[in-house]
């Protein structure tokens, strides 16, 4: 015979609980079992310590309202399925529940007891087959990933000395070549670089979706980094005589940004400006302050080409979008540039457009946030200043030459926690948190790396990527000092050698969740 | 005056037999190693004026190499131009905290590559040189 069902119901009103202990005691015996509880704070701890097959929950609960009882249930135990019990008149809040994964409502009043084990009974399959079908396509995703990525890392070391022999061939190392034969090979060579590129994008896309790719805001001058690109594709721009030029309007403030991800979509930008450009045109990039929004800077590429059709300016930025025109399109690649430019800008935090009129040239814009501590921090941050609890704050500071925590700070709480990131660093499993906080965790883990002292970074970046893979509810951030250093000096006249407080960075993080640090708790690694 | 020596460290053949042709014809003269042990045998051995190294290698890695050299005095002082296809992000550092002069990603640019040996090895500039070091500059700032 099989176990029966572990049923919770959480329903503060006595009436209504009665009603529906009868209607489970009508039932064969042994087939369910019954907990009732009465408030939403004890129904989480029930849930927490596992052991529940249903839960039929209230959702007028005097210490939980509406469709925050569903969620904290859903946090607290993910993979119980839950029937919500409301009133008559409630029916479009139950409907809300079911949208935020409730499985089914019962009205309370009007609950069948025939009906009601048969309701518990589909809810519980239901939400077995959703997990099912959730599972497989998780893992149908991750092993496309995988297989790609792996694909495209194998591709690359053939494809490697195809290119070095080619080139030794064209460069006439190998022997003097007829005028024919070094035109054969440089067409070869054309096609070999042409799958280098789409196998880099093949890879690049990989990460994006696989939430590998490494983003390191830090104090950026777009002005060096376009510098950088347009020197990358001049010789391009040459080959199809069209000239390109920069505009950078004076002198421009400084952007929280990853310059060798800048650079990445300032090159495809340019590259497909320059494809999409007749030759004898011109090509422009422009940086400038935003007009709207002080608090961002704008690049945009400008071209004499053939525009982009209004309908089109959304749809560009898709995967494997590829131009329709065919006379324009040839063999252009695998239509991954922008959707990895739109991927590349949102994680800086910034917005990226298209705009431009058919046969008078395309713009492609996008804006990246300037260089202050706010940017610096909302990254890492998040979107904590919406959680409803006090921040717990944890800084740990790694392999730091600077001192950048004061020496009281090094003293307190770093015992514990030392030892706590030493055991991160060194087993890959049984790492937690300690309990800190009234919620009884840390909410915000922050990591700050001195990249002056051999391996600060990544030792840092290690800890990151262990903490995000164990606990997804942590917010975990890492900002290298260095940038907070170059901050302070271009803000405070601070001598980057100087020391910088911690106090200023938990100030700023405090100032921008707009509520009190429940406690802050320091480490040097 | 002599040709400069030069090490090559990596188990993919043609790739050492690529650099090989690459390098003698740019007047250096190149010996090889595909895994740790030999490569630091071969060092000792031949006292190259620069060892060209993969990370990737079979068994023991390229930064063991780096480590051993590291710990005899004769041989610390070759510079070393790391040549890998692993992310420059968490190599790069590492690799220079290591000992090494430069991380170059592959694939590599055979004039970036030629441009920084000359940069290593402390010989004179050739024409476009100075271009592809600076971005080079550019990417490690």
């Amino acid at each position: 015979m099989s176990k029966p069902l572990q049923v919770l119901l959480v329903e503060d009103n006595a009436g209504d609980a009665r009603l529906l202990h009868e209607m489970f005691r009508k039932e064969k015996a042994g087939s369910f079992a019954l907990t009732h509880l009465l408030r939403m704070t004890e129904a989480v701890a029930h849930l927490e310590k596992g052991g529940v097959d249903i839960l039929l929950l209230d959702m007028g609960l005097p210490d939980g309202h509406g469709l925050d009882t569903v969620r904290r249930a859903q946090a607290a135990a993910p993979n119980v399925p839950v029937i919500v019990l409301t009133g008559l008149n409630d029916e479009a809040l139950a409907a809300q529940a079911m949208r935020e994964g409730a499985q089914d409502y019962l009205i309370k009043g009007q609950i069948e007891s025939r009906a009601l084990p048969r309701a518990l009974r589909h809810a519980i399959e239901r939400h077995r087959m959703q997990q099912e079908a959730e599972l497989i396509r998780v893992n149908q995703l991750q092993f496309k990933d995988k297989f790609l990525s792996h694909v495209s890392h194998e591709l690359r070391s053939p494809l490697n000395a195809i290119y070095q022999f080619v080139t030794i061939l064209f460069d006439n190392i190998g022997g003097e070549l007829t005028p024919e034969q070094h035109d054969y090979l440089g067409i070869v060579l054309r096609n070999v670089k042409q799958l280098q590129a789409m196998i880099d994008d093949l890879l690049e896309v990989t990460r994006v979706q696989g939430g590998q790719l490494a983003i390191e805001l830090q104090c950026t001058s777009v002005a060096e980094v376009i510098a950088f690109a347009v020197s990358t594709l001049q010789g391009a721009a040459q080959a199809k005589e069209i000239a390109l030029t920069m505009d950078l309007g004076g002198q421009l403030p400084l952007v929280c940004a990853d310059p060798m991800r800048v650079r990445q979509i300032l090159i495809i930008l340019l590259d497909n400006a320059i494809k999409f450009t007749p030759p004898g045109g011109s090509v422009r990039i422009r940086a400038s302050a935003h007009a709207q929004d002080p608090n961002t800077l704008v690049l945009e590429i400008m071209d004499s080409g053939c525009g982009i059709d209004p309908a089109m300016t959304e749809r560009i930025f898709d995967r494997l979008f590829q131009a329709s025109d065919p006379a324009l399109a040839g063999r252009q690649g695998l239509g991954l540039g922008l959707y990895i430019c739109k991927e590349l800008v949102a994680r800086q935090g910034g917005r990226i457009w298209a705009s431009g009129t058919p046969g008078k040239g395309a713009v492609l814009s996008f804006t990246l946030p300037l260089f202050s501590m706010r940017n610096l921090l909302v990254a890492a941050l998040g979107d904590i200043a919406n959680t409803p609890t006090p921040v717990t704050l944890v800084v740990a500071e790694m392999g730091s030459q600077t001192g950048w925590l004061s020496d009281e700070a090094r003293g307190e709480h770093s015992h514990g926690m030392r030892e706590l990131l030493q055991r991160c660093l060194h087993a890959d499993q049984d790492v937690l948190l300690p309990t800190m906080g009234p919620s009884g965790r840390a909410e915000l883990f922050f990591i700050v790396a001195a990249t002056n002292l051999a391996g600060g970074e990544s030792l840092a970046r290690r800890i990151q990527r262990q903490f995000d893979n164990r606990d997804p509810a942590l917010r975990v951030g890492l900002v290298l000092s260095t940038s907070i250093h170059s901050l302070m000096a271009a803000q405070h006249g601070v001598n980057p050698s100087d020391r910088v407080s911690f106090e200023a960075v938990a100030e700023a993080i405090h100032a921008m969740v707009n509520k009190e640090l429940s406690s802050r708790m320091v480490v040097n690694g | 005056m002599a040709n400069k020596r030069i090490l090559i460290v990596d188990d993919d053949p043609d790739v050492r037999q690529a650099m090989h042709i690459r390098l003698k014809a740019n007047s250096y003269d190149t010996f090889f190693a595909s895994d740790a042990l030999s490569s630091v045998t071969e060092a000792r051995k031949q006292h190259p004026d620069l060892i060209i190294l993969d990370l990737g290698l079979p068994g023991e890695d390229g930064y063991v190499v780096m480590e051993r050299l590291q710990c005899h005095p004769a041989l610390a002082a070759i510079p070393i131009i790391v040549v890998s296809a692993r992310d420059a992000r968490g190599n790069q550092d590492r690799v220079i905290a290591a000992g090494a002069q430069v991380y170059l990603q592959k694939p590599v640019i055979n004039a970036e590559l030629l441009a920084i040996i000359r940069q290593t090895l402390g010989e004179p500039e050739q024409p476009g040189d100075a271009g592809v070091t600076g971005n080079w500059k550019l990417l490690a700032g």
